[in-house]
């Protein structure tokens, strides 16, 4: 239980406020070295993890952003075509065989490594941050377990590339497709939800300690109720530090019914689609931040 | 009980039960599999079991792969681990016990159909139908799902459904096949090939965008209304996730719920009990815009693309207002490139499609096609592809 407070602070000292079943998911990820797949509502810090515990263990962040169409050359490696095509250039008057003019643009000097590559062959073993693994197709996700089982990658001009050390691998979805079972089975699980009030709080206190007090209470409070509400599109906890900065910004001190008007000229941070914004006319934002 | 023999080790006893209880979760359908109760020693090795909240959290994120068995795991948890909690421990026990007897109908009742989804049996059947001769199939395809009962009719239609699924992709590869001259140079491949002329690339090699493949997503409705089809309609969409890659599938009464994964089974007794668990209170009323403006919200965002064809299959009786469903339509109209909804009841003499949910879906529709026979799908299925082209 100690380690798992110790963590738990360290983690809250990166600037990353973590329940503790995070912490001890953590931990044993790190006893474990199996990678530890976040789900949940896009806005609810699941990249943070990764930032926070790359903080924490002072080690390097590797980030490979999945999209649709992601494929190895991007996620891997690629060779440095126009570096190549000069060189052989260069190298047309030279005296040396075929065989050993193709072993010298095919080396290690004309790749190009991308995420995956990189994180396996960092000396000291970095984070390596998989976001939105949904977003790949299913075939990329394949490729990430083989990688992830072997921590080796073979590329036919050069050989097989092992892993120097083993990254702590972070995968984070958002649940708009359905992962693979394997894929499910090889991570450790953790679904993070929409900060409980006491959390959020203290997230705001950490990350914008100029709103800390009374103002950091009610905002809070106050988009926690938005929440409740049937939206399109419910606020995250990004979508919270940005409307506290918001409400900074237009020297808005207190929330309360006679400010509605300027609170609504903040929404923009708050609801991010144009139903969601069109619900909140002035009155529903009086009765909350009467509320408030 | 193991702890009242005399000589026992109470190691072993507690090995026993940590490692019991990945039995215990898969009991209680977790994706838990034969290798994780070695893994839960390991795990309660390095965490330790004196303290009941890291134990409980370490095994929480080892055991649980989805939001939802993330979210029962506390009270399971509870069930096993507490003694307080005895009589949740023994009701989860019965429920246990009397599960494989509760599913047993159940998988007894589709037994027909269930044996010729797959398989030898399928082949079989098959070549039955054809020995039955070509009227006979004809008057298969063209027969009103609702007219056929008996256990040859399904089997042959199964086999008619599967051959039908790979016409479909015939017509689709036969289209990607169709790329000739690339858009860009492979530089990979030039520099490969440049290599054996000293560097000079003299073949220059292509490389072209990869083909966007057209995407289905079928919604089909099984609500009460919809009962004597939806079981052909269910049929066929498993043909299709069996024959083509890129189809998703849904069914919607008063919730929608992703079959896809049950569809795809390789086990068909399996499949068949998946889709009874999740076609819950099946047969019941529908609520066709609430349904589909949760797929808009929860699915759509990732599923339906530029070149995604959206089937909606449903009579259009729905208990709900029209406006959300004519809200969900538009949202989806704009979102899909071709809305298909299929209507069993089109083809009737003497139907207008005249329900309030049909009126309120049908501006955003782009086709309105007959589903009642396989015919009437085989003639719309092309339509559909050639428009995703």
């Amino acid at each position: 239980m100690e380690e798992v407070v110790e963590l738990q602070r360290r983690l809250q000292q990166a600037g990353y406020v973590a329940e503790r079943s995070l912490a001890a998911a953590l931990l044993l990820m790190l006893d474990l070295g199996r990678p530890l797949l976040l789900e949940g509502d896009a806005g609810v810090g699941k990249t943070e993890v990764a930032k926070a515990l790359a903080t924490v263990r002072d080690a390097k962040l590797i980030r490979l952003q999945c999209y649709e169409g992601l494929d190895a050359h991007a996620a891997l490696y690629e060779w440095n075509y126009q570096r190549q095509l000069l060189a052989i250039k260069l190298l047309e008057d030279d005296a040396r065989t075929v065989e050993q003019k193709e072993h010298d643009i095919f080396s290690e000097r004309y790749l190009l490594t991308r995420p995956l590559l990189e994180a396996i062959t960092c000396a000291e073993p970095p984070v390596l941050l998989i976001d939105e693994v949904d977003r790949a197709d299913e075939a990329f996700e394949a490729y990430l377990l083989e990688l992830l089982s072997d921590f080796q990658v073979s590329i036919p001009e050069l050989g097989t590339v092992r892993a120097v050390s083993r990254p702590l691998v972070v995968v984070t979805s958002n649940g708009t497709r359905e992962l693979s079972d394997a894929l499910r089975r090889r991570c450790l699980y953790q679904y993070i939800d929409y900060p409980s009030f006491e959390k959020e709080l203290a997230i705001v206190e950490i990350r914008a300690p100029e709103a800390a007090g009374e103002l950091a209470r009610q905002l809070v409070t106050f988009v926690q109720e938005v929440r409740r509400m049937d939206l399109e599109k419910k606020p995250g906890v990004a979508e919270t530090l940005d409307w506290a900065a918001a409400l900074l910004r237009l020297g808005i001190s207190t929330l309360d019914e006679d400010g509605a008007e300027r609170i609504l000229e903040t929404l923009s941070a708050l609801l991010k689609t144009r139903a969601d914004r069109a619900g909140f006319t002035r009155e529903v934002v009086a009765r909350i931040a009467a509320s408030c | 009980m193991l702890s009242l023999s005399p000589s026992v080790d109470p190691a072993a006893v507690l090995r026993a039960r940590l490692a019991g209880f990945a039995g215990f979760l898969q009991a209680n359908g977790y994706g838990v599999g034969g290798g994780d109760a070695a893994r839960v020693l390991q795990a309660s090795a390095i965490a330790g079991v004196l303290d009941a909240r890291v134990l409980r959290w370490s095994l929480q994120a080892l055991l649980c792969g989805r939001a939802d068995e993330w979210r029962r795991f506390d009270s399971l948890f509870d069930a096993y681990f507490l003694p307080v909690n005895k009589t949740a421990f023994e009701k989860a026990r019965v429920a246990r016990a009397a599960r494989p007897q509760a599913a047993a109908p159940a998988g007894e009742a589709e037994v027909p159909v269930a044996a010729a989804t797959q398989g030898a049996g399928a082949r079989d059947d098959g070549n039955r139908a054809e020995r039955h001769g070509a009227s006979r199939e004809e008057s298969l395809a063209s027969a009103n799902f609702r007219d056929l009962h008996r256990a040859d009719d399904v089997r042959a239609i199964e086999a008619l459904m599967r051959r039908f699924a790979r016409r479909m992709k015939r017509l689709r590869l036969r289209r990607e096949a169709r790329t000739l001259h690339g858009r860009s140079l492979d530089l990979q491949g030039t520099i490969r090939a440049s290599v054996a002329s000293g560097g000079t690339p003299i073949r220059l090699a292509w490389k072209d965008r990869r083909r966007v493949r057209p995407r289905l997503v079928v919604l089909l409705d099984v609500s009460r209304s919809m009962s004597r089809y939806s079981f052909f309609h269910l049929r066929l969409a498993q043909a299709l996730c069996a024959e083509l890659s890129d189809v998703h599938c849904f069914i919607f009464h008063t919730r929608i719920t992703g079959v896809g994964e049950a569809l795809r089974d390789p086990d068909p007794w399996r499949s068949q009990e998946r889709l009874h668990l999740l076609a819950e209170g099946w047969g019941g009323g529908t609520r066709i815009g609430e349904c589909l403006r949760d797929f808009n919200r929860r699915l759509a965002p990732r599923l339906v693309h530029s070149r995604t064809a959206v089937i909606v299959v449903s009579d259009g009786y729905d208990t709900g207002e029209p406006e959300p469903l004519a809200a969900a339509m538009a949202a989806l109209a704009r979102r899909a490139r071709r809305v298909v909804w299929m209507n069993p009841l089109l083809g009737e003499p003497d139907f207008a499609p005249e329900s309030r949910g049909m009126k309120a879906a049908l501006p955003y529709v782009d086709l309105l096609a007959p589903g009642a026979s396989l015919a009437a799908i085989e003639r719309t299925l092309p339509d559909i592809m050639e428009v995703l082209r």
